[in-house]
């Protein structure tokens, strides 16, 4: 019996990913064309461009940080760092552990409670890293200023703006506190569904 | 620096917008996407296994049969993806008779599968299968990723039964500096995990490959698709690649407890501590002919981790291949397609 080629069609694609993604591009591009506005009213030729570029740079770390505390304070910004720790809590509600879905008792429970601390560490874990980012992106632009080169689109600011995040987030990763919260994450998951089934 | 206009980014966003739209509208009327492109036909099944038999390119292929042992991990259509990037159309034209073990979907029913279950009966009788179809004492297998992990076992256990072992992208030594998987997994409680879910969701392992690279994978990857909506070919390219990274089986509990204790967290593969049923595996008894073949980017199994089968394997003729490409590279890129296949034809044919 010969087996035909399988075939799938495009729905078994995640649009919505694709989707949430451009408009987050989009929401990036509104956030650099009202930088760029308000740059081009302070800087002049004179002015020591990298300096210049500075305070902007800590005004967005410090949105980062603002963000981390309630990422409904600007879900824009959010999601561009929260991006890996949205789609851990997609993945815990696909396995039934959305923050809907859960049981009152197991909402006070201390398993939950646990996890929800660790949840808090795996975060400041992630905004560290967002912010070593937009100091090597400064760094960067700087680097460039220096040899008379310049950003020309969008795209290459966006495409600078990964490489720095992959970067910092990438060197995160590899330390030893990523890997033990990291672990403690899943665990203290873990223990959760546990708690859950023996409650239900 | 940046020397960008907001007028230009303005732009630069109605465009995207633009691409955005007639996406939408190129994906509607996409159609089938094909994954997995050789005609094959379905010799043996049990269980979820199925064994398949590719249709041989030539008239007279060799006489001892290929078997390909993909992991356990996502699916083996990515060795036969589509017409252009196909390492088993590759092995096919190059006069091998190539086989291929496809594990399937495990569901709840196979939780208890052990390590030894895969070996001792999956693996063995396949092995057999074409043994006795071929009239042969002894085949090539071909072990990819943590399939070659599993090939090596299968070599130590049953080394005369194997003619000549091909490992690809194959880790040895869990435990080298840059083995990411390895750190990533050293915290958890693997035992708890498996009690919990039974099988390891396919989910996890998703979350758990994205997490290495979330800002080019779950993000840049797709703010890039725009600039292909207009080339169907592409498109469909994208698809099929996004299909097989999502299309991630569960894992059978116990085969997946004692793969992530024994062979991640505690390294013993290169020790020679691994035990599969009652059967200790000895990599020095891998004497048959090696290749070993890795990729110099595989960030998900460095070269280090794979290279350490020279020291530890019994082989007086083992060779490496040494692919300049990453771990996914190795299947589908164009270089890939010019390079491997032929390389590990050319080896297999000598031997």
């Amino acid at each position: 019996m010969t087996e035909q080629t399988s075939t799938s069609g495009p729905s078994t694609f995640d649009a919505g990913l694709a989707l949430k993604q451009a408009r987050a591009y989009l929401a990036f591009g509104e956030q650099i064309r009202q930088f760029t506005d308000r740059m081009s009213e302070t800087i002049n030729d004179q002015t020591d461009k990298g300096e210049a570029l500075h305070p902007y740079f800590a005004e967005i770390k410090a949105a980062i940080t603002r963000s981390a505390e309630n990422p409904n304070i600007n879900p824009e910004l959010a999601q561009f760092w929260l991006l890996i720790a949205e789609t851990w809590c997609e993945t815990a509600a696909s396995l039934g552990m959305g923050t809907e879905a859960i049981s009152d008792e197991l909402r006070q429970s201390e398993a939950w409670r646990s996890y929800q601390s660790t949840q808090s560490e795996y975060l400041s874990l992630l905004e560290g890293a967002a912010r070593d980012a937009l100091d090597r992106m400064e760094q960067r632009l700087n680097e460039l200023a220096n040899t008379g080169k310049t950003i020309t689109s969008l795209r290459e600011l966006y495409n600078l703006w990964v490489d720095c995040n992959e970067e910092t987030y990438g060197q995160m990763l590899r330390k030893p506190t990523y890997a033990a919260i990291n672990g403690q994450l899943i665990n203290s998951l873990l223990r959760c569904y546990q708690r859950q089934d023996t409650s239900s | 620096m940046i020397g960008l206009t907001s007028k230009q980014i303005a732009a630069e966003i109605e465009a995207f917008s633009a691409r955005l739209t007639q996406g939408s509208r190129t994906l509607s009327r996409l159609g089938d996407i094909e994954s997995g492109v050789s005609p094959r036909d379905a010799i043996y099944q049990e269980d979820k296994l199925t064994l398949y038999r590719y249709q041989p390119r030539v008239e007279n292929p060799h006489p001892v049969p290929l078997l390909i042992v993909y992991a356990l991990v996502n699916r083996p259509y990515m060795m036969d993806l589509q017409e252009d990037r196909s390492m088993i159309r590759g092995l096919l034209n190059a006069g091998l008779d190539v086989y291929l073990i496809d594990w399937g979907y495990p569901d709840a029913s196979d939780r208890t599968l052990t390590l030894a279950d895969y070996i001792y009966r999956y693996m063995d009788r396949c092995v057999d299968i074409l043994s006795e179809r071929h009239g042969v004492d002894t085949i090539n297998l071909l072990g990819v990723c943590q399939g070659g992990a599993l090939s090596l076992c299968f070599a130590a256990l049953y080394p005369e039964k194997i003619r000549n072992l091909v490992t690809m992208v194959t880790p040895v030594d869990f435990n080298t500096p840059d083995n990411i998987l390895s750190h990533l997994i050293r915290y958890i409680d693997v035992d708890l995990l498996v009690d919990t879910f039974g099988n390891l969701p396919g989910q996890m392992l998703n979350f758990a490959f994205l997490s290495l690279s979330p800002f080019r994978l779950a993000g840049q990857k797709y703010v890039d698709l725009t600039d292909v909506f207009d080339d169907i070919q592409a498109l469909k390219n994208f698809l099929r690649m996004e299909k097989w990274i999502f299309d991630s089986p569960d894992q059978a509990g116990e085969a997946f407890r004692q793969f992530a204790k024994d062979f991640f967290q505690q390294n013993k593969l290169i020790k020679g501590e691994v035990v599969i049923g009652d059967q200790r595996v000895d990599l020095h008894e891998v004497a048959m002919p090696v290749l070993n073949v890795y990729a110099t980017q595989d960030h998900l199994v460095p070269p280090a981790a794979s290279k350490a089968l020279a020291d530890c394997c019994g082989s007086q003729d083992y060779s490496e291949f040494s692919f300049q490409g990453g771990h996914i590279g190795i299947y589908v890129s164009a270089r890939a397609q010019r390079e491997v296949p032929p390389a590990i034809a050319k080896w297999l044919l000598a031997r």
